[in-house]
């Protein structure tokens, strides 16, 4: 065997956002060993360092052509960067806010840093790979990572009990993962995504990779918190300290989709079997999230029940670009994500100022009173919620309004008309929170919690950048992310009673 | 013509304004209020502006600008102005001057009521000016959220039940409006291989018949897409069950605000986007929304007439009243058009005037409640008189504006009830008078219980009449109700080639539809289309020179 | 050598299978987090098998797209799936302790702290 084909052509630049990633976390580590016990502040100066330098390096690709490199291993295209990036930043906002949170809970465990810098790798790992074994390594490293992350604040039952809770369902999920990938395997000889398609695209679909594909997507759709997966989200997001919450909400998710996107490409040929599965999984996914909603009266928790129907509207907006690859790509997805990601740390940052002491004051009745300790907090914490529910011109108006579209394009109408529906009941939740932030009820007890820190207020004004920034300049974010492909097309197998019969135009 | 222009400063204005007030540290109440007044001025005068620098000889679009926004969506910042936006402009920013000066009474967060205020005014104007789908989308549900707060902060008992219903009501309906946007651009690009959500491009488009040839079944679909939020938003007889709720909740401002243009949104989408973009499905729906809007001028008038509460009985009142608003416009017939376009305006005026005096009253005796009144008459005449008088106005009593509107309105239903035209009948107008005359019954009812009688409130006792500046906040009022009454010329003229557009738009066959694009076709003095005397005309053909009689529907 | 060709690939999913399933219901029905866990390593033990039992009938010589042939890929997995399994071992164990600490017994059913 001829050894020099065994070393695979390796292109450092490709894996150096990951690579920066991962150095700093053990930077991190090491500092933290090393440091005087009174304060952090070195430590999240160079992990904010670090993801900046990832971050630019990440900009710095953006324009690049797409390639694998590490034989295979390392997939370098848009989708993934744009999807990096947005980890990345969301990482970066919450270590702004996570200091003086930790502080306040007396949480003293100045690992969350290098752990939610490897958790961030793990994501990141997962979007920029075609090859399943690299798939289930990010995923792991994000999960683990994440794991400990949910149960570190350690004298609260709750925080332990999410962290358990998260840690036995999450690697029984990866149990399904992983024999869903030995299924595909056994299928097509193969790990990778490329391929898999190759081979499932010449064959019919046999029962192995048909039972192979769906326990992988059972897999990813744990991670996603998409329905019936989702019973852990609500109880982990509401259980962990809010910083690793609204870390958890935004990278874990972007992480999981892209994986998803990467994954379905590959069993694209197998869309009688998936699509219309999928199409269901997405009514439930909204229409459960937001109901289930409506009667929380907590609002992490309610927030994390939001973050299901966010996945619901996400996911239409990846089917619509598997439904019809020519007309409708991911961008709608992807913007989507970027906007999700401020918008929803943006809100946890805010809500993670209500803790005082031991006490999380994440209830309803917690919040109030917080337009008068915060009112700069307060008054981003509309924007935020606003953009949850899609109003113009927040850039969750613009998000929706782009899956709506792509929704339509696809010939999928009724998906459209159910997302509406769902963005309608979700006001009724995200008003409650907006009222329990602003009402001041007569003799109402003074809030127990202490005032907005300045990195706090800076976190806020970030995702309100985000947020109001993708909404005003969507053009230029739209242009600038180009049109991220997902491959080969793929037949509409779902026919919807409303579709709009287009004459073919290129445009 | 593209780039900024005048309608962006009248927009830009109130903006502008809460961010001066942004930065006026708390305390300063004054300043505040005198910021927020000073920048409520400025805007009336840039409508103003507008006003002398707008011709009323024409139905198209003017002043217009243009501004690429969302390229790769084709979301354009596009606005324009003709006959059927003109005069709400005009009383939005009159009426938001009477609402800040108003609400110098406010005295717990003032900065931030005013700075609701400022930006509440530039989303009504945006929707009033936008000529862009989306930007209209985007400024009909802007104005939801400080209108919400409003009610919200500086609400009564039940405000937030009241703020949240009013906000989950015209949210959940309009976000079909923009499934229905969407779609009608589809269809636009289908047709013509372009993106855009610009209104005056996709109204070509359906005036030449080609876009609804490639898909007639959806349009009736569409149409309530849109009709739905317009009808949450006026409202009409099902869909109104926020709107009490709001006004009893809502600060005094906020519900001249809301009753005055706030529900004017609502009739102005049917104007603006139902009748041109929906031409056929319009027809077909003239029946329902007819009876619709009869069912609550009736249903209105009966509830107003059991209410306990002043600002619940005039919230009632609102309903019947855009009823004759809707029962114009469905009637699809010039003077019904214009009717109802009238009735929008002195609604306005009348309905905000009433309020601003509950307000005024409410301010001294701290109840809404007719058992606490009674007898108010000797203790302050001039408010009875003044109240007497808009009282009469929002009656419909001859030579005041409310008359005009009403009497117009039904007429026009009355005319197409005797030709049988869209399918309605005579008993519609007959009860729609009806209802005139039950609003007659309650408000001088109401007059009755106020005014008259012994006083058994011992607060009442004390009660002193209204100062200066408030018998002149009033007075303005009472000006234009009066002025629209005897001169309703003044209003109407620039009105009516816009909204005889409107109405030809709707009910002309496809391709004699007038289109305002097309420069070419002008609207004569009866309603009738013409084309200039000579030349080709752009995109579809009218007999030019002689006016072309368009006929009544399909 | 050739007594595993005489096993064919059949038995070695059935068993692997029949490991699969015994530790998703294992997972399902026990109460006790430990126990729960070591299901969870029952059924990573599975996937373990079926990639080895895929790897081993693969057709000799078979290469995947970088050159490298198609049994290394299953046995490759095998490892890190184990090393992934220890490292999960590790933390799971970390926290069932920590929850031990707090309230000195752990058992899924007191986790009720989290309802809504």
């Amino acid at each position: 065997m001829n050894v020099n084909a065994l070393i695979p052509t390796v292109d450092w630049r490709a894996l150096a956002p990951f690579t920066i990633v991962v150095c700093t976390g053990i930077v991190a580590l090491i500092i933290e060993m090393l440091r005087p016990r009174r304060n952090n502040n070195l430590v999240v100066g160079v992990s904010l360092f670090g993801l900046l330098v990832a971050g630019w390096s990440l900009f710095g690709m953006l324009g690049g052509p797409s390639d694998e490199s590490f034989a295979g291993m390392i997939l370098n295209d848009r989708f993934g960067q744009i999807l990096q990036l947005v980890m990345v930043g969301s990482c970066a906002v919450c270590f702004l806010f996570s200091e003086p949170y930790l502080r306040e809970k007396r949480i003293p465990f100045a690992e969350f840093y290098p752990l939610a810098l490897w958790s961030t790798a793990g994501g990141m790992l997962m979007v920029s790979s075609k090859h399943l074994l690299m798939v289930f390594l990010g995923l792991e490293l994000l999960s683990i990572s994440l794991y400990c992350l949910a149960g570190m604040s350690r004298y609260e039952s709750k925080s332990e009990e999410s962290a358990l809770k998260y840690f036995l369902l999450g690697s029984f999920a990866s149990a399904f993962l992983l024999m869903g990938i030995a299924f595909i395997y056994g299928e097509t000889a193969s790990l990778h995504l490329g391929r898999i398609s190759e081979v499932l695209g010449a064959a019919s679909a046999s029962p192995l990779s048909t039972i192979g594909a769906a326990m992988v997507l059972v897999g990813l759709g744990f991670k996603l918190a998409l329905v019936p997966f989702h019973q852990w989200t609500p109880d982990v997001y509401q259980g962990a300290p809010t910083n690793v919450t609204a870390f958890m909400a935004a990278v874990s998710k972007v992480a999981a989709l892209g994986a998803l996107v990467r994954f379905l490409w590959a069993i694209g040929t197998l869309d009688t079997v998936w699509f219309p599965l999928m199409w269901w999984v997405a009514v439930a996914t909204m229409t459960v999230g937001n109901l289930a909603a409506l009667v929380q009266n907590d609002v992490k928790r309610t927030l994390g029940y939001s973050s299901i129907a966010h996945a619901g509207y996400l996911l239409v907006g990846v089917l619509a670009a598997f439904s019809a690859p020519g007309r409708v790509s991911l961008d709608a997805t992807a913007f989507y994500l970027i906007s999700y990601a401020a918008m929803t740390i943006g809100a946890f940052a805010v809500i993670s100022l209500t803790a005082s002491g031991q006490h999380e004051g994440t209830r309803f009745y917690d919040v109030r009173g917080l337009w008068k300790r915060a009112p700069w907090a307060a008054g981003c914490l509309v924007v935020f919620l606003c953009s949850l529910i899609g109003i113009p011109i927040t850039s969750g108006f613009f998000g929706k309004l782009l899956i709506f579209q792509a929704a339509f394009d696809a010939g999928l109408p009724a998906l459209a008309v159910l997302l509406a529906v769902n963005s309608a009941i979700s006001t009724y939740y995200y008003l409650g929170i907006i009222q329990a932030a602003f009402v001041t009820e007569e003799g109402a007890v003074a809030p127990r919690f202490g005032k907005p820190s300045a990195s706090l207020n800076l976190a806020c004004a970030v995702c309100l950048a985000g947020v109001l920034g993708a909404g005003l300049f969507a053009g230029p974010l739209i242009r600038g992310m180009g049109t991220a492909e997902v491959g080969p097309p793929v037949g509409v197998p779902v026919q919807d009673p409303l579709t709009i019969h287009t004459k073919n135009t290129s445009d | 013509m593209s780039g900024f222009g005048i309608l962006t400063a009248q927009i830009a204005i109130p903006l502008a304004g809460a961010f001066a007030l942004m930065l006026v540290p708390n305390q300063y109440t004054k300043a505040i209020q005198w910021i927020a007044m000073l920048f409520s001025i400025a805007s009336f005068a840039a409508s103003l502006a507008i006003l002398t620098r707008f011709s009323g000889g024409t139905y198209q679009m003017q002043m217009t600008e243009a501004v690429s926004w969302i390229e790769p969506l084709g979301i354009h910042y596009r606005l324009g102005i003709d006959g059927i936006s003109l005069w709400l402009v005009v009383l939005t920013t009159f009426l938001n001057i009477i609402a800040v000066w108003f609400s110098f009474y406010v005295k717990s967060r003032v900065k931030t009521f005013f700075v609701m205020v400022m930006v509440l005014l530039a989303a009504m104007l945006g929707v009033f000016l936008s000529l862009d789908l989306i930007l209209f989308y985007a400024f009909f549900e802007a104005s939801l959220i400080p209108m919400a707060v409003m009610i919200w902060v500086w609400g009564g008992s039940k405000r937030n039940y009241a703020a949240l219903k009013f906000f989950v009501y015209t949210f959940g309906a309009s976000i079909f409006m923009l499934l229905g946007i969407l779609t009608v651009a589809a269809l636009h690009r289908n047709l013509t291989g372009n993106l855009t959500f610009d209104l005056v491009s996709i109204q070509k488009s359906v005036a030449s018949g080609a876009l609804w040839a490639q898909a007639p079944h959806l349009q009736a679909l569409l149409f309530w897409s849109f009709a739905v939020a317009f009808m949450v938003k006026c409202p009409v007889f099902p869909f109104h069950t926020w709107l009490p709720d709001a006004h009893t909740e809502a600060p005094t401002a906020g519900s001249v605000i809301l009753a005055g243009v706030l529900l004017k949104m609502g009739t102005y989408g049917f104007l603006r986007i139902c009748l041109p973009l929906f031409p056929e499905a319009t027809v077909q729906a003239a029946l329902p929304m007819t009876v619709l809007a009869v069912i609550g001028i009736l249903y209105g008038a009966a509830v107003a007439a059991m209410q306990p509460d002043l600002k619940r009985l005039v919230a009632y009142s609102s309903v019947a009243h855009m009823g004759f608003v809707v029962l114009g416009i469905f009637s699809l017939n010039h003077i019904g058009i214009v009717g109802g376009a009238y009735q929008q305006l002195s609604h306005g005026v009348s309905t905000g005037a009433l309020f601003l005096l509950i307000g005024l009253l409410y301010e001294r005796i701290h109840t809404r409640l007719f058992a606490d009144m009674g007898g108010l008459k000797a203790k302050m005449p001039v408010f009875a008189a003044l109240y007497l008088v808009l009282m009469l106005s929002s009656v419909g009593l001859p030579g005041l504006n409310g008359f005009i509107g009403e009497f117009m309105a039904t007429l026009g239903a009355f005319q197409s009830g005797i030709e049988g035209a869209y399918g309605l009948n005579l008993l519609l107008p007959i009860l729609a008078a009806c209802g005139v005359v039950l609003a007659a019954v309650y408000l001088l009812w109401m007059f009755l219980k106020v005014f008259y009688g012994p006083v058994t409130n011992p607060l009442l006792h004390r009660l002193k009449d209204l100062k200066t500046h408030e018998v002149v906040m009033v007075g303005l009022l009472l000006i234009a109700a009066v002025w629209g009454g005897l001169y309703p010329q003044t209003f109407l003229a620039p009105m009516d080639r816009s909204l005889a557009a409107a109405r030809l738009m709707a009910t002309s066959a496809p391709g004699e539809r007038p289109s305002w694009a097309d420069s070419g076709v002008q609207i004569a003095e009866d309603g009738t289309l013409f084309g200039p005397s000579e030349g080709p005309l752009p995109e579809f053909v009218i007999e030019s020179s002689s006016p072309s009689t368009v006929g009544v529907g399909r | 050598m050739g007594l595993v060709n005489d096993v064919p690939l059949q038995w070695f999913l059935a068993l692997s299978l029949y490991m699969f399933v015994l530790g998703a219901i294992g997972v399902m029905v026990r109460r006790n987090p430990v126990v729960m866990f070591m299901c969870i390593e029952l059924m990573l033990n599975a996937v373990n098998l079926t990639f080895l039992a895929f790897a081993r009938y693969q057709p000799s010589g078979a290469l995947a797209s970088g050159d490298v042939p198609t049994a290394m890929a299953g046995q490759m997995m095998v490892i890190f799936v184990m090393a992934v399994a220890a490292a999960e071992v590790a933390v799971g164990l970390g926290i069932i302790t920590a929850i031990f600490r707090l309230k000195n017994r752990a058992d899924a059913d007191d986790l009720g702290s989290l309802r809504g």
